[in-house]
């Protein structure tokens, strides 16, 4: 439905409402979109619907709130890294990333260029796994189980990649702080090249088949339209930003590990409703593709570990580092202590952006850890968003935002 | 039409021709072509539904129970299962509808069955020159009971997935009715036999192809196969009326719309189809057992077609799909009655 | 139609440009908040710059940071300090403008922790929303005029109050207590 339509119809409803006829059992229905719903995920979200219009929506998050926060305030800082992996199963190297970023920040430490450019490589693999993931959810929908089949299916390449590199299927706990823990295995050049080229011919039947069905077509155009002064208010970050209009991308704005020396592009779209950010995020997924592809081309040889750290191996480690090229932590991760102060980090993940902040104290564990994640800061247009449209737009916008309810909750 | 089993019946034991009539009643009704022949198509309609969904999907489908043949048993074992599960009746249901519906529905659908005939060489039970006026209109009586179901359910869901039954149950039963009372206009005659015999020369989907669009289509949102699988959308209403049913009430409002689907691909492939042609013996061997087998294969081919596109499309919304319905399909259907009319005025159709 | 992907900025920004391009922020952010920040500054390894206000000059710094350009609120949470006796508040601002994408403001006030109040930047930023209410359900901070302060993450039957400060017992531990299983 057209966005002025919507308009009418909400002011229609709210002087309605003022007037004082439609209460609750009068002509709404409060319906329990609940955690054990099948269209929900891991919340609940209240709806108020008058006929078939959505008139109000409260977004109930918390159904999963593991108090990361809270957990890393009272651990070393090296327990942070797996747990901060965990709520964002999806897209996990770009949060370890920002942490550590904020930590070597803290530190004064800085990567060597290939421990960079290996982080690179896993980030954008989780990223495309990300997306997969984002769009088999909104397959699943719309009812359109070949969507969701294929979303985890082609991921499986990518789960297996990143396996080899780093010996674990999606919680990886690769990077380090002063680099990476694991160099690449021989032949991963090669199995690179095949998944992608297993994706790229992927995608062509995924265009056959999804972006081009027109029932998809029908169900996601003109619906959740997020107008540009609307994102840019709330704060929406990530693809739904990109699919408004807005090109801003943290790799390009704030770049961090190798992204200044790779060549890629950043989709925008100009629509604002669910049809563009679906398309913003396959595009994304070609743009992964260069990157990796560019990064294995370009990657140098050396450290993956920064020498200060190195040369607090003992010798066993050392012999271990020398012969299979794997960091044993050092003694020094367990007494981390870094210098008074604070820090920020930044990072793009798969659905948006990330944020780290953390306040030391010079005691082994952080006096202050506060992590926003992009959904978090997307749940914002569950309440501005959806009002307007009907109920059946519902799951086709919750799936175009890409919302991970774990995500969100931390 | 000669009857050549009940000549057989005759001849060998002595003539009492009502008793020899209600027994092959009932066992046409029950065990072939009736209850049992439907029930056993529709759970390998539904295993085939899985397996071909599974084939495009990357994945193996149904595979465990009886892995040689491909798990086609799976839809038996499932029957099995919601036989023997626990039926849990919500408190502050109505329970009288809440428990007679399913049943009812089921019935309606099971019916037309007694007025549907599948070989030249037997009669079904209830012989009536308007049989497909007659099996349209049992059929269409089940969508109350659906609607029924909801509104006895004591379920905000339940409630909005049986509106959207009805709302779409009126845009689509009426494009349906319409297109296959224009094929009767252009056989001249509504009962089956004749419309079979008249399609030697073409089948009905060439002598009127806006009505085979216009059914088939309709056929698809009535048992709910994608694109139109609305009220019992999984991810925005639960299951729509069917939500607080559970054990064998579940099962049967799943085995429903397959039991419907078999009844309505049973009428398209005898109207549109040309039904057992091009087998028309006499006899009891070839004048019943291989028609009727050609008339199952040909309603296998209708129903696997509809029940593949749950492999390609999405859902439409409601208001879409109702859109859908009164401005493409009963437009088609109008055009398919003007097309009917103008055959048989104009003279290209007649029948001696 | 249009959902071509546009070519965005090639990533080529090197380090010593996102230095200089802070420099060149500060005199502009500086002249701006005078007499309203008490402390300017830039922090070049998160590429930011750090303001420190009172507590009624919050809405003040906050409105002229808007009109600088800084569009919406990336974080906004609190900091515990009970030996100084105020829970600090942190605010991560960002801006979407091509020219600011690169820089962040953090704005911090120190408010009392006996009884922390602050102005509810909502009117401002409509980014802040969830987050203000996260922020009062762990610290406790009331947000005068914020429009639905309720509980945003933790349960209903919740019992105890603000999690977030460094005095709450996790049961099971005492606080302050520090976990070296390696001893």
């Amino acid at each position: 439905m057209s966005s002025t339509v919507a308009e009418e119809i909400q002011r229609e409803l709210i002087q309605t409402r003022d007037l004082g006829v439609t209460e609750e059992g009068e002509r709404l229905i409060e319906l329990q979109i609940g955690p054990t719903h099948p269209g929900s995920g891991h919340m609940r979200i209240r709806v108020w619907v008058d006929g078939d219009i959505i008139v109000r929506c409260d977004p109930d998050i918390g159904f999963v709130f593991r108090t990361i926060e809270k957990l890393s305030e009272n651990r070393i800082y090296m327990k942070a890294i797996p747990l901060v992996e965990r709520p964002s199963l999806l897209d996990t190297t770009p949060m370890t990333i920002g942490y550590i970023n904020a930590l070597e920040k803290l530190l004064g430490l800085e990567p060597p260029p290939r421990a960079k450019y290996l982080r690179t490589i896993l980030a954008e693999i989780t990223r495309i796994a990300s997306h997969l993931y984002g769009i088999g959810i909104l397959a699943i929908f719309l009812g359109h189980s070949t969507g969701f089949m294929w979303g985890f299916g082609d991921r499986e390449p990518f789960i297996e990649l990143a396996n080899q590199l780093s010996g674990a299927r999606i919680t990886y706990a690769y990077v380090v702080p002063g680099g990476v823990r694991r160099d690449m295995p021989q032949g991963f050049p090669d199995n690179a090249e095949k998944a992608l080229r297993y994706l790229e011919n992927r995608l062509e039947d995924w265009y056959r088949i999804f972006i081009n069905n027109p029932v998809i077509e029908r169900r996601l155009r003109e619906v959740g339209v997020l107008r540009k002064n609307d994102a840019v208010r709330l704060g929406i970050t990530g693809p739904n930003l990109r699919g408004s209009g807005i090109d801003y991308d943290v790799r390009v704005a704030e770049p961090y590990e190798a992204y200044e020396e790779l060549n890629f592009m950043i989709p925008v779209a100009e629509e604002g409703d669910a049809y563009a950010r679906t398309i913003v995020r396959f595009e994304e997924i070609k743009q992964s593709i260069n990157i990796i592809r560019d990064a294995l081309r370009k990657m140098p040889s050396g450290d993956i570990i920064h020498p200060q750290i190195a040369r607090m191996f003992n010798p066993l480690m050392k012999k271990i580092y020398e012969e299979t090229r794997r960091v044993k932590f050092p003694g020094l991760f367990a007494s981390l202590k870094p210098p008074k102060g604070e820090a920020t980090a930044r990072v793009e993940a798969g659905r948006g952006e990330t944020l780290f902040y953390i306040v030391s104290d010079g005691s082994p564990k952080p006096y202050r850890f506060r992590w926003t994640t992009p959904s978090y800061r997307n749940a914002i247009l569950f309440k501005y968003l959806i009002p307007g449209h009907r109920l059946a737009d519902l799951p086709a916008i919750y799936g175009s935002l890409d919302y991970f309810p774990p995500e969100a909750d931390r | 039409m000669p009857e050549p089993i009940l000549a057989l019946l005759k001849e060998l034991l002595g003539y009492n021709e009502f008793l020899y009539r209600t027994i092959i009643g009932i066992g046409y009704m029950i065990i072939y072509p009736g209850l049992l022949l439907v029930v056993v198509v529709a759970a390998l309609l539904l295993w085939a539904e899985r397996k071909i969904a599974a084939l495009v999907q990357l994945r193996y489908g149904p595979l465990w129970i009886s892995r040689r043949i491909g798990g086609a048993l799976q839809g038996f074992a499932d029957l099995i299962r919601f036989s023997f599960q626990e039926v849990i009746i919500p408190r502050r249901s109505d329970l009288v509808p809440f428990l007679l519906s399913p049943g009812l529905a089921l019935l309606f659908s099971l019916l037309p069955l007694a007025f549907i005939p599948i070989a030249p060489a037997l009669r079904p039970p209830i012989y009536s020159d308007l049989a497909l006026l007659i099996a349209i209109a049992i059929i269409s009586l089940s969508p109350i009971f659906i609607v029924l179901m909801g509104w006895a359910s004591d379920n905000k869901f339940a409630f909005i997935g049986s509106l959207r039954e009805a709302l779409l149950v009126v845009s689509y039963e009426i494009p349906l009715i319409i297109s296959l009372l224009s094929m009767g206009v252009i056989y001249g005659s509504l009962d089956f036999y004749k419309i079979v015999e008249r399609q030697n020369m073409l089948p009905g989907m060439i002598l009127n192809p806006f009505a085979f669009i216009a059914s088939f289509i309709a056929i698809l949102r009535i048992t709910s196969r994608f694109p139109f699988e609305i009220s019992e959308a999984e991810t925005e209403v639960v299951a729509g009326p069917y939500t607080e049913y559970s054990g064998l009430m579940f099962g049967l409002s799943m085995g429903l719309a397959y039991i419907k689907l078999y009844m309505y691909s049973l009428i398209v492939s005898l109207v549109f189809l040309g039904g057992w042609l091009p087998i028309q013996g006499n006899g009891s061997v070839a004048g019943f057992l291989i028609p009727s087998l050609v008339v199952l294969l040909k309603l296998s081919i209708v129903s696997l077609v509809a029940v593949f596109l749950r492999a390609i499309y999405g859902r439409y919304r409601l208001d879409q799909a109702i859109r859908v319905g009164w401005i493409y399909i009963f437009t088609i259907s109008i055009a398919s009655l003007i097309w009917s009319i103008a055959l048989v005025y104009g003279g290209w159709v007649r029948w001696s | 139609m249009a959902s071509q992907p546009q070519a965005g900025a090639q990533a080529s920004q090197s380090r010593s440009q996102l230095a200089k391009a802070l420099e060149e922020i500060l005199p502009y952010v500086s002249s701006a908040l005078k007499g309203v920040a008490s402390k300017v500054e830039t922090d070049k390894k998160s590429s930011a710059i750090v303001l420190e206000v009172e507590r009624d000059k919050i809405l003040e710094a906050a409105k002229t940071l808007y009109t600088l350009g800084f569009d919406h609120v990336k974080s906004l949470t609190g900091v515990d300090y009970p030996d100084r006796g105020v829970i600090e508040l942190v605010i991560h601002i960002g801006s979407y403008r091509r020219g600011l994408r690169r820089v962040m403001a953090i704005l911090r006030a120190n408010l009392d922790r006996k009884n922390p109040r602050a102005p509810s930047l909502v009117g401002i930023w409509p980014s802040t929303e969830f987050q203000e209410r996260e922020a009062w359900e762990m610290f406790g901070i009331v947000f005068e005029g914020h429009p639905d302060l309720r509980r945003l993450l933790l349960p209903e039957e919740f019992e105890g109050l603000w999690p977030g400060r460094k005095d709450f017992e996790i049961p099971g531990r005492k606080a302050g207590e520090i976990e070296e299983p390696w001893k």
